[in-house]
């Protein structure tokens, strides 16, 4: 299973189908901002967002969206705070912030969330 | 927002610049206006819809936003269309509701003008945030809200005032920009608010604003920054794990050719026939020289930004798109009771005085649009003299007989604009934008009774005691 690290240097792209996105590694969602939701409570009785652990891989599903493409922009970011899995949640320095674009193809393109965008843990 | 809107707003918006552009009611309307101008008057019940449309804007977010959020344009276009076909089928009124898509249309090529185009341009600050820091750039905004009307100051100001503050933001900065840039810091020319253009329009001298309002302006800017310091100076959060950054101080900005388009808005503002004679009407064809001129520096703005740029500040069109939705429900819906209010202030005007004029111009321009709150009241207040709104050389008579009236609903009209989210169009982008960068905004009531009212009402109540009772 490759690191978060890896990915974004490899750059490698995770995958979307309607409601769904697929990241290639693991780890642990501590908030994500879709449009202007802000989503913190990823118990299973979320109305909002439902999370899937695999090996290798996770799935979040958007249960608000029908299809992602259909509302999320070119210029738009998914934008996620995440602990990779095997890493100390309570040390901030491990919370990674990603911004997931829709690249088009079921392509999820995968960035480190620079200091230009406007993103508040 | 959680639904499909490509097609559908394009088709509405053309579907109804069709209805008012072919003009399909106005023979018969034409003739009922003149000869019978009181029966047009709407009926009390008429002011239901806009209520219901309030409260769902204020609790839907709250109570029910999944809902809310699939459903809100429909709500707010089917709030509307009950209005409108009230006015057209049952008023046979047709220049009302031309006359309010009108000021729609205008409404929204500004703000939609400024968004994109400052949408374009991106401004890095590298500056340690600090309470005198952010009041400083607070005052900055609020004054060159003055330059490029609340909007732009907004659209331009906010994504670097959330980054020079990221370590320490909480809500209450985004809540302080909203009262300060986005309203009542543009109350000193008629650039800064719409209401003043409209005051501009109908002939109120362009400079009166800042001759008149400045010492109104100056120690109200003065009194909510120093609220704002003294809250900022108690925000504690990250100072420890800021003090070992090294700041530059550098501001940069990036896309600064957008700032020509900001100007071509700015200076698109006066292409008006009423203020140019040589600019053509293009009646009743609803979009002005003004209006295409803004709407194509939408398409250039848009076009020609730097991708690089738009992807840093995360463009996308949707919070144009929430207000654009909102407002079409809120302008049309607000109508008849903008109508009952201007009757009741034009028999009763005698009724009215300075205080009347300043609490209730404000608290209507917090719920309503400030725009027609402010030439309603500004018509009731002519009425005291005698004169018409409509004839600009009785505006003029007025604004050098007895400017009281004036100065209170003209400041009223923009300071009240804060009191909540749909005060002031910027407010909804403002929020929309915030939150999109995580930072979580209270709800409208807990802006409303947490914020609004302890902050800027008591405020209010020093301005109105010291300059207007």
């Amino acid at each position: 299973m490759s690191t978060i690290d890896e990915i974004l240097k490899k750059k490698q792209n995770g995958l979307y189908y309607r409601r769904r996105i697929i990241l290639p590694f693991n780890g642990h969602l501590v908030k994500v901002i879709i449009e202007d939701n802000i989503l913190t409570d990823f118990s299973p009785s979320s109305k909002h967002i439902y999370v899937k652990e695999d090996k290798g891989f996770m799935s979040i599903y958007f249960k608000e969206y029908k299809d992602l493409e259909e509302d999320i922009t070119k210029y738009e970011a998914i934008k996620i705070v995440i602990v990779e899995d095997g890493k100390d949640m309570f040390n901030l320095k491990n919370h990674r912030k990603l911004a997931l674009y829709l690249h088009g193809n079921h392509e999820l393109k995968i960035e480190s969330a620079d200091d230009d965008m406007l993103f508040i843990e | 927002m959680i639904l499909n809107k490509k097609i559908f707003f394009p088709s509405l918006f053309v579907f109804l610049g069709i209805i008012f552009s072919i003009n399909i009611f106005a023979g018969e309307s034409n003739l009922i206006v003149k000869e019978t101008e009181q029966l047009t008057q709407p009926s009390i019940y008429m002011v239901l819809p806009f209520i219901i449309l309030l409260l769902l804007i204020a609790t839907g977010p709250l109570f029910y936003k999944n809902f809310w959020e699939r459903h809100y344009p429909k709500i707010s276009i089917l709030l509307g269309t009950i209005t409108l076909v009230y006015y057209l089928y049952f008023l046979k009124d047709f220049h009302s509701m031309q006359h309010i898509f009108i000021e729609y249309v205008s409404f929204i090529a500004l703000l939609s003008s400024l968004f994109v185009a400052s949408g374009g341009i991106l401004i890095k600050v590298d500056k340690k945030s600090t309470p005198l820091a952010n009041v400083l750039f607070l005052l900055f905004g609020a004054v060159i809200a003055n330059i490029i009307g609340t909007t732009g100051a907004s659209m331009l100001l906010i994504r670097p005032f959330i980054k020079m503050n990221k370590d320490r933001i909480k809500p209450y900065h985004i809540i302080f920009f909203i009262f300060l840039i986005s309203n009542v810091g543009g109350a000193l020319t008629p650039i800064g608010d719409p209401p003043l253009f409209i005051g501009f329009l109908r002939g109120v001298p362009f400079f009166w604003v800042i001759v008149n309002v400045w010492y109104i302006w100056l120690p109200t800017i003065a009194l909510i920054l120093l609220v704002f310091y003294f809250v900022d100076s108690n925000n504690k959060m990250n100072t420890d794990s800021s003090a070992n950054i090294e700041y530059s101080g550098k501001i940069e900005i990036q896309g600064g050719k957008n700032f020509i388009y900001l100007v071509v808005v700015i200076l698109a503002v006066f292409i008006d026939p009423n203020v140019m004679s040589w600019v053509p009407s293009l009646a009743p064809f609803p979009l002005g020289i003004r209006e295409i001129i803004m709407f194509s520096i939408v398409y250039l703005s848009y076009k020609n930004a730097h991708p690089e740029i738009l992807k840093s500040n995360e463009f996308d069109f949707e919070p144009i798109k929430e207000v654009a939705y909102l407002f079409i429900g809120i302008f049309l819906t607000m109508v008849p009771a903008l109508q009952l209010i201007a009757n009741f202030a034009q028999v009763k005007h005698e009724l009215l005085d300075t205080t009347t004029f300043y609490w209730a111009t404000g608290i209507l321009s917090g719920v309503l649009d400030n725009t027609p709150t402010y030439l309603n009241f500004l018509s009731a207040a002519m009425g005291k003299f005698y004169l018409d709104v409509n004839i600009q050389s009785q505006v003029l008579e007025f604004v050098t007989k007895d400017d009281i009236f004036l100065r209170a609903i003209s400041v009223s009209a923009v300071f009240f604009g804060a009191i909540t989210y749909i005060g002031n169009g910027p407010n909804f982008m403002v929020k929309s934008i915030s939150e999109r960068g995580g930072i979580e905004m209270p709800s409208f009531f807990a802006y409303l009774f947490k914020y609004a009212i302890p902050i800027l009402i008591p405020i209010y109540l020093v301005v109105w005691l010291v300059f207007f009772r």
